[in-house]
């Protein structure tokens, strides 16, 4: 099974920090399914280019939080994830977008006023266009 | 974690010609890749000698899966070490490949004849070649291709990818990958390619001038180090731990480079000070770093 995870190496945060952070979303948000064997932990080491310390790092911290399974002898799977989890993280990600764009506003002195109509513009746009691509219920 | 040590040497030292190899202390886990990097006639090839009893220390011990060879490994021992080294040995020059497999199928009771086969294929050697008509590259996968075919538990291979072209430089990575995907396969390997050590090594041993300067953790090198674009007044920062070096680029413009992630917040909040950008450091400048006397913090 193929992960897409992308490191970056110049990145300031650690390499299983960034591992672990995209693994998480992928399982949380459901991309990767309950049940789904996750690759070996040197066929995920030997793909992303990274040491099998970080990897077996990522998979227990993973799994100390409930999102992965080992099996003795057979792997690593991802574990259920409650829609309370699901929606809990879905919520955290959005928040942290919205407090990122809103810090910037804030760092070029954008007014409370200007930065709630920009905001809600986005919005209409960005929502017409999801509607009309049909496919996007969410 | 519960490790155990495919290979433990303590004091070990050898008397070369040209300069004393040692004393070299290292403990080798069990299952993992490592990377013995460092400049030309550093040492690398003696300790990997040292670890296929091609050469005897002079002083000092290596134990093997913890058992001790002071003189000649038992057999059971050997048979699970596979060595490419750098310069192939005399003795196979006049075997085609499929002569010298045979006979090293005699000495390894965990020969696999049909990975040895498959690789030969995939690598694309000649079988009925004598082995020093063969190329620089052939001969080379030639040897990895019966490295691996022992089945080993210890692999120890002296500059892998000389004379290899880079489509079969890749095959043999993924080979490699492949054969320590049993988890009890350990690896130890010198190389100069950096992207060698990106793909396969978990750690990494910096050798120079004869002495271990010491093992680290791959991925804990990657952003152990910084280069810092600062704009402003510098001087009340110029005695700090964290800062390894810094150079005047044009007026008031300096570059930094610094040991610590925590300092580069710190310097974003100095107030005579801009913080222009900042990079984690390249794997290659981190270990040069290291060779100067700057050990990474991990």
């Amino acid at each position: 099974m193929w992960i897409p995870i992308q490191i970056n190496e110049n990145s300031a945060e650690p390499l299983y920090y960034q591992i672990e952070t995209q693994l998480r979303s992928l399982i949380v948000s459901g991309q990767i399914q309950e049940g789904t064997l996750l690759p070996s932990i040197r066929e995920f080491a030997s793909s992303l280019k990274c040491s099998v310390i970080t990897v077996r790092r990522v998979y227990q911290d993973l799994e100390n939080e409930g999102l992965l399974l080992t099996k003795q002898g057979t792997g690593t799977f991802v574990a259920r994830v409650g829609q309370s989890e699901r929606s809990e993280y879905r919520r955290m990600v959005v928040q942290e977008a919205v407090e990122a764009a809103v810090d910037v506003g804030l760092s070029v002195q954008y007014s409370k006023e200007e930065l709630e109509a920009l905001v809600l513009e986005i919005i209409q746009v960005k929502y017409r266009s999801v509607t009309r691509e049909g496919n996007r219920d969410e | 974690m519960n490790e155990t040590l495919a290979l433990e040497l303590k004091n070990v030292v050898k008397k070369r010609q040209r300069r004393v190899v040692g004393p070299v202390n290292l403990q080798i886990p069990q299952g993992y890749i490592v990377a013995l990097v460092g400049s030309n006639g550093s040492g690398k090839s003696t300790i990997l000698h040292m670890l296929t009893q091609s050469l005897i220390p002079d002083e000092g011990e290596i134990k093997w899966f913890g058992r001790e060879g002071s003189d000649d490994l038992p057999l059971d021992i050997k048979s699970k070490i596979a060595y490419v080294p750098e310069n192939t040995a005399m003795e196979e020059n006049y075997q085609t490949a499929e002569q010298a497999a045979s006979f090293r199928a005699y000495w390894y009771p965990s020969w696999d004849q049909k990975r040895f086969e498959r690789l030969m294929t995939r690598f694309d050697v000649p079988r009925n070649e004598r082995l020093n008509r063969m190329s620089k590259g052939e001969r080379r996968k030639f040897e990895v291709a019966a490295a691996l075919a022992a089945n080993p538990k210890l692999l120890v291979l002296d500059e892998l990818s000389s004379g290899l072209d880079p489509f079969a430089w890749k095959d043999m990575i993924e080979e490699l990958q492949e054969c320590m995907t049993g988890e009890d396969v350990t690896m130890i390997m010198a190389t100069h390619i950096v992207e060698e050590i990106k793909r396969l090594a978990d750690y990494i041993v910096l050798v120079h001038k004869g002495k271990v300067l010491g093992m680290a953790e791959k991925d804990l090198l990657y952003g152990s180090c910084y280069e810092v674009w600062v704009r402003g007044d510098f001087a009340g920062l110029k005695d700090r731990p964290e800062l390894i070096r810094c150079e005047e680029n044009e007026a008031s413009i300096h570059k930094l480079l610094v040991r610590d992630e925590a300092f580069i917040s710190e310097l974003q909040q100095f107030k005579d000070l801009q913080v222009m950008r900042s990079r984690a450091l390249e794997l290659e400048e981190v270990l040069e770093l290291w060779i100067e006397g700057y050990q990474p913090n991990c």
